[in-house]
């Protein structure tokens, strides 16, 4: 089978729901090339697809999350793999992503940060319930120029404004952007705008282009 | 006619003398009587206030026991937070990972605070307003439940990939279930009304859906002694309705506010009971005009149809609704249903 081929019968599993095949799959691709190659030949292709197909409702909530699994279950196999052969790693970013103040609802933000280390980032998970000003401080200390807010309700939302509050104190909104996102903000998506957030998209899937795009403004904005 | 009357000649598709019509004002009587939230949510007594000026300022044909589904996770030994201008909202799960699986009991409805709070808010509520308006218990499903007390994700975890502790679970919730429920009907309640999440294609795998979670829940809806109300729960699911069809003691489905009425009567058949679908928790972003017309579109939709009546969908109403939006909703309703009716 080729690359495509792989693809094809990967997305099928993990509409299938079977995780187990889609592992089995993975690491066949593997076996003659290696697990980074079967990341960056099928699994990101399959997620981009997974993605479209999320956007148009076409898959559940649990295909989604199997797909992140998937992925998960991989980039495991590609650090093993990266370790044992001593391979220099070589990430964007660093990014911090995190639940905002009294969220606890973790989902979303763990299939983000698959997503966004499936793409190559390096991603600094500091958990829920975030007060914003520690959302800063861990910015600022590992030089992150995009910080990732997720907030699940539209009462919890609202505590972003807080991060936006301590960037602006700070005089750092210039070159730290703040990426917002949640169930929230895919019902009502102008709430991105309202709690001072500079970007959102629809779904996690999208999440790679959008922390990308943030992080080229940012670097527009203070290049150093 | 009275509400009462109203809503039963819905459910049986009779001829009324108008659309039977509710919304979810749980929450709104804390704003109609002034009430601080902790309270409104701990008092059975001022719940009912609550409740009586919603009866008098907004007339729905339906009112709701109080829909505060945190203390259910609550009585689970989740942690709950009251908030401002919402109901309370679970502040600390407490279950954090699978792992932790053993900790998870089914409270004594009778001597958890939050519950009996519940509990005694519908007596109260039946007691007051006898047979002239149903009353709706709140519930959360016994699927959607381990999610509020372990975590959407964690609660999927075990759903997909262990069988045995999702099925170890979904035991206690039924338990559980199946006791707060009959309670609530001998407190007097019409219906029981739940948002089913866990229930939905949207959510779950088909196959994850018809090898257990169908058949499980309709061994549990089998033992309560009333009838159970099924609601969208925030996802579509006129699309699926043939799924819950054969759920006994299933009244009726509140559609979600992207569902089609048509679409919705197509898949399930003449003279089951459908409500729906304002949304509830954004009314309260739009001007009362804009509002009375989404209504308006509404009942023209269902103008031919007997048996559904005009229901806010999604949660609890929201706070910033003005009193004139929801009043002005009422007042159309004179126009459809009775002689109107197609």
């Amino acid at each position: 089978m080729n690359a495509k081929e792989f693809q094809k019968s990967i997305y099928e599993a993990i509409l299938q729901g079977e995780r187990e095949q889609a592992n089995v799959l993975l690491e066949s691709y593997a076996l003659s090339r290696s697990y980074r190659s079967a990341m960056s030949e099928v699994m990101e292709p399959v997620l981009e697809e997974i993605g479209i197909a999320w956007d148009k409702e076409d898959i559940s909530l649990a295909q989604g999350y199997i797909a992140g699994k998937v992925a998960e279950d991989c980039l495991l196999k590609v650090n093993t793999e990266d370790k044992k052969g001593d391979v220099a790693q070589t990430a964007k970013g660093p990014i911090i992503i995190g639940n905002i103040e009294d969220d606890f609802h973790s989902l979303g933000r763990k299939l983000i940060s698959i997503f966004l280390q499936s793409s190559g980032w390096r991603v600094i998970d500091i958990g829920n319930d975030v007060p914003a000003v520690e959302f800063v401080d861990k910015a600022v200390e590992a030089d992150a120029r995009v910080i990732g807010v997720s907030a699940m309700m539209y009462t919890t939302a609202d505590n972003i404004k807080k991060v936006r509050l301590e960037l602006d104190r700070r005089y750092l909104s210039g070159k730290i952007k703040l990426a917002v996102g949640g169930a929230v903000f895919k019902l009502r998506p102008e709430l991105a705008k309202e709690v001072g957030g500079d970007g959102t998209v629809a779904n996690g899937f999208l999440a790679p282009d959008l922390f990308t795009n943030l992080w080229a403004q940012s670097v527009c904005e203070v290049p150093l | 006619m009275t509400s009462m009357e109203r809503v039963l000649s819905a459910l049986k598709g009779t001829e009324a003398d108008r659309r039977a019509f509710t919304m979810t004002l749980s929450l709104y009587g804390a704003k109609l009587t002034g009430c601080p939230l902790p309270e409104y949510y701990t008092s059975p007594e001022r719940y009912l206030q609550g409740q009586i000026a919603v009866s008098e300022q907004c007339k729905p044909d339906i009112l709701f026991a109080p829909f505060a589904l945190s203390l259910e996770a609550q009585a689970f030994g989740s942690t709950i937070t009251f908030l401002e201008k919402s109901p309370p909202n679970v502040r600390k799960l407490l279950i954090r990972n699978p792992g932790d699986i053993g900790l998870l009991k089914a409270p004594d409805v009778e001597k958890d605070d939050g519950l009996q709070y519940l509990l005694s808010s519908a007596k109260l509520l039946a007691g007051h307003f006898k047979q002239a308006v149903p009353i709706c218990g709140v519930l959360t499903s016994p699927m959607d439940l381990p999610a509020i007390i372990m975590g959407v994700e964690n609660w999927l975890e075990i759903l997909l990939f262990d069988r045995k502790k999702a099925l170890s679970v979904i035991d206690c919730m039924s338990g559980y279930f199946v006791s707060i429920a009959n309670k609530m009907f001998e407190s007097g309640v019409s219906f029981i009304a739940m948002a089913m999440v866990f229930t939905n294609p949207q959510i779950l795998l088909q196959k994850t859906l018809a090898e257990f979670i169908v058949p499980a829940l309709s061994e549990i809806f089998a033992k309560v002694k009333g009838p159970i109300v099924f609601h969208h729960g925030s996802v579509p699911i006129a699309g699926y309705l043939p799924l819950y069809q054969g759920l006994p003691n299933v009244a009726g489905f509140v559609l979600d506010h992207r569902d089609s009425f048509a679409d919705a009567r197509n898949r399930i058949g003449e003279n089951r009971l459908l409500l729906g679908n304002l949304d509830g928790p954004t009314l309260g972003k739009y001007r009362t005009v804009t509002a009375v017309e989404k209504a308006r579109n509404i009942l023209e939709t269902t103008k031919a149809d007997r048996s559904c009546i005009f229901a806010t969908s999604g949660g609890d109403v929201s706070w910033d609704t003005p009193l004139e939006t929801i009043t002005g909703i009422h007042d159309l309703l004179g126009s459809y249903g009775g002689n109107n009716a197609g």
